[in-house]
């Protein structure tokens, strides 16, 4: 379980600071909704270990995360944009995912099988700058799969999509989060994101997560 | 394009005035080929073919150099935080606008046969190193100084321009420094770089203080400094005339060639993006870089200012030609920045407001030519002009020197003033067509509030450039009539050491003053005007 207590952080100007405490739990995606500027990305900046907070704790299944760099700590991120490098193959993209000095066989086979996982196998010596955006996700989360770090942010990840792809990649997030039991966390202020995925909800308001209620699934 | 505004006025005026310059480059060219058909047949024994070849490999090894030391500088310092960085930063900025003459002469006071590093050698080893900062090995020193700080700052502005989420992806994902420069920052630079090479090419091709000073004979002389010579020296126009047409074709060619690749801005945004060290052998690697480069770079402006602020100024400020010399400076310096700025804005807001591409094209060919004329040619040719003409060179010199300044300064500030005009055309072009708001409106509640800093960097170069410039003054100077690099010049000529390194030490702290003052200035004029 991954559980944020109290985690403060002002920007600097900012009067009042954030103060966030959720729970996640493995295998359900915890979804965080607000207003524009309410925060939800100072979140996600958070745990993943872009800033540092003030107070508070952030712990999965009893482990401190604190003290850990972003690159150290058990978490992938998926967001809106720059989820790729563009100038690299699909292949490419996926593979740094993999631990460094992976044979060059072993590391091809993981990145088929990751690549056919999200339902595109064959794309991997595409340049990820020619795919589409549902692609680029898709890549993304392959990617993911090798890493096989347990929490998983999300940052509007749906926003760019058209509605099928969107309705296709969301349902992908949601099969793959139970199967690798993930703690999923998705910032979104899209309801029918939220609706469609969320298992407990949060509403950021002034600074504060509240919890809209919880559906265990 | 539809929406933008409709301003017919602007476009007339940017095209009268394209059409001006133009006509102006034709007549310079045309002087130097009217004199180089009328001077057939006179005894030249300039060697073009080894100061082309000269030329070319000084300018060559100062590309690869300042770009490899611009790289390792940029890439230190986007990692790497400190208490002063942003004075740093502004420090290599300032590259752009230092006097080469001034860095010349720091080089001299550091490396040369009496400076402090012999001095120190002698006194603690008993052995001098020779005298480095002479020869092709000053020449390039002095050239990576300035064009290594000045490609730095260009790169630097890509790196603190990478998408924060890009960062926090590579960041999130582990990346080692070596991956990180080759997955995240070598993508964001290898656009600058064919840009960048191609302009630091010109400016080393076309160089002339720092030959001039540091070039030690002809082994080492370049294509301008021989035009100089030619007409100051041997008296021999036709052989001048020779050298400034081949100037004119290889700078030309490079600038055919630059044109093609990426656009280099010159004024520059504050970085957003998140902190993210490197650590272990690349940290050690980047503050080492930074140690060097900052060695490199602020030794030889600081042993000018030591050596220039000490008893020697009161000596040179007690000499009515000083003032004189510093009055010229000064007025040369602002008629010709307000009179770039003139034309800039003229021409920018012309080309802002057609979405006609062959118009857009158009109009700022002939201000981006001026990159192809070097100063001394420039001033070659208005000599010849001036004198075909009838006048006496004296009588014409200022405005002449303004003039020449001005169009010299005018590509860099198009490129200061164009894309943000542009910008703001594109972004605002909707806003401002639908509520009906005239030209002029427009420029004084859009434009100008939001491009005053702009403005201030721009007149920043053109001041600086003119403060510092010896290409044009070179060849219109006389006893009555000179600014303070013609009298530093002179001085060094007459081995008066401390006269010219007071001289120096004061261009330094004036473009200094300049070229940190004026676009605060202007900002907040700006900013008062929102």
């Amino acid at each position: 379980m991954l559980r944020v207590e109290n985690l403060t952080f002002a920007h600097p100007g900012q009067a009042t600071p954030y103060a966030f405490s959720l729970v996640a739990h493995e295998g359900e995606v915890t979804a965080v909704s607000g207003a524009s500027g309410s925060g939800k990305s100072t979140l996600l900046d958070l745990l993943a270990g872009f800033l540092t907070p003030s107070a508070g704790s952030i712990e999965l299944d009893h482990s401190d995360l604190l003290p850990l760099p972003p690159e150290a700590r058990p978490v992938s991120l998926l967001l809106q944009s720059e989820s790729l490098f563009e100038h690299l193959s699909a292949a490419k993209n996926v593979a740094l995912g993999l631990p460094a000095g992976t044979p060059r066989a072993e590391a091809q086979r993981q990145i088929g099988e990751a690549l056919a996982e999200v339902g595109l196998e064959g794309i991997g010596n595409q340049l990820a700058s020619t795919l589409s955006g549902g692609q680029k996700q898709r890549v993304a989360l392959a990617r993911t799969l090798l890493r096989a770090r347990p929490v998983l942010l999300l940052d509007e990840p749906f926003s760019a999509l058209d509605d099928e792809t969107r309705v296709a990649v969301r349902e992908l997030v949601r099969v793959l989060t139970i199967r690798h039991g993930w703690h999923t966390i998705l910032v979104s202020h899209h309801a029918d994101d939220v609706e469609a995925l969320a298992a407990r909800k949060y509403l950021l308001v002034e600074g504060r997560l509240e919890s809209l209620r919880d559906t265990p699934s | 394009m539809l929406t933008l505004p409709h301003r017919p006025l602007r476009i007339a005026a940017a095209i009268a005035l394209a059409a001006g310059i133009a006509i102006l480059i034709v007549l310079v060219l045309w002087a130097i080929l009217a004199a180089a058909t009328g001077s057939e047949g006179s005894a030249s024994r300039i060697d073009i073919p080894h100061l082309l070849r000269m030329t070319s490999i000084q300018a060559g090894l100062t590309t690869v150099l300042s770009i490899a030391v611009g790289m390792a500088l940029a890439w230190a310092l986007n990692r790497l935080r400190f208490p002063g960085r942003d004075l740093v930063v502004g420090l290599f900025a300032s590259a752009i606008v230092t006097p080469g003459m001034v860095v010349a002469f720091g080089l001299l006071s550091i490396w040369g046969r009496n400076g402090w590093i012999n001095q120190a050698s002698e006194a603690l080893f008993g052995f001098s190193i020779g005298n480095p900062a002479f020869g092709l090995s000053g020449i390039l020193f002095a050239h990576v100084v300035l064009d290594g700080a000045f490609a730095a700052r260009i790169m630097l502005a890509r790196l603190d321009a990478i998408p924060t989420p890009r960062l926090k992806t590579g960041q999130s994902l582990g990346l080692t420094p070596w991956q990180r420069f080759a997955i995240i920052d070598w993508p964001s630079l290898r656009g600058t770089v064919p840009g960048l090479a191609a302009i630091i090419f010109l400016l080393a091709f076309t160089s002339f203080p720092i030959v001039l000073m540091l070039g030690g004979g002809p082994a080492n002389q370049t294509l301008e400094v021989a035009i100089y010579a030619a007409v100051r020296q041997d008296f021999d126009l036709a052989g001048a005339v020779r050298l400034a047409a081949t100037q004119i074709a290889v700078c030309s060619l490079v600038i055919l060639a630059a044109s093609a690749l990426a656009p280099i801005p010159t004024s520059f945004g504050a970085s957003t993006a998140p902190r993210w060290r490197d650590r272990g052998l690349a940290r050690l690697l980047q503050m080492l870089v930074l140690m060097l480069c900052t060695i490199g770079f602020v030794l030889p402006l600081l042993s000018v200012l030591i050596d220039g602020l000490g008893a020697g100024i009161g000596r040179v400020v007690a000499q009515p030609a000083f003032w004189w010399a510093t009055t010229s400076s000064l007025v040369i310096g602002t008629a010709s920045a307000l009179l770039t700025l003139l034309l800039a804005l003229a021409l920018a807001l012309g080309r802002g407001a057609t979405g006609n591409g062959l118009l857009r094209t158009l109009l700022g060919m002939p201000a981006f030519a001026y990159l192809a004329v070097p100063a001394v040619v420039l001033s070659l040719g208005f000599f010849l002009l001036v004198r075909q003409l009838g006048f006496a060179p004296a009588t014409a010199a200022p405005f002449v020197v303004i003039l020449a300044n001005s169009l010299l300064a005018l590509p860099f500030a198009m490129a200061t003033l164009g894309p943000p005009l542009e910008a703001i055309a594109r972004s605002r072009g909707k806003l401002i067509r639908s509520l009906g708001l005239s030209g002029w409106r427009q420029f004084t509640l859009v434009e100008y509030p939001l491009l005053g800093r702009d403005i201030g960097v721009m007149l920043a170069l053109a001041f600086c450039f003119s403060l510092g410039d010896l290409g044009v003054i070179a060849l219109f100077g006389t006893q009555d009539f000179q600014t303070l690099p013609l009298m530093m010049f002179r001085a060094l000529g007459s081995y008066r050491g401390n006269d010219a390194a007071a001289i120096a030490a004061i261009l330094l702290v004036g473009t200094i003053v300049a070229f940190v003052g004026l676009p605060r200035l202007f900002e907040r004029i700006a900013d008062a005007a929102r």
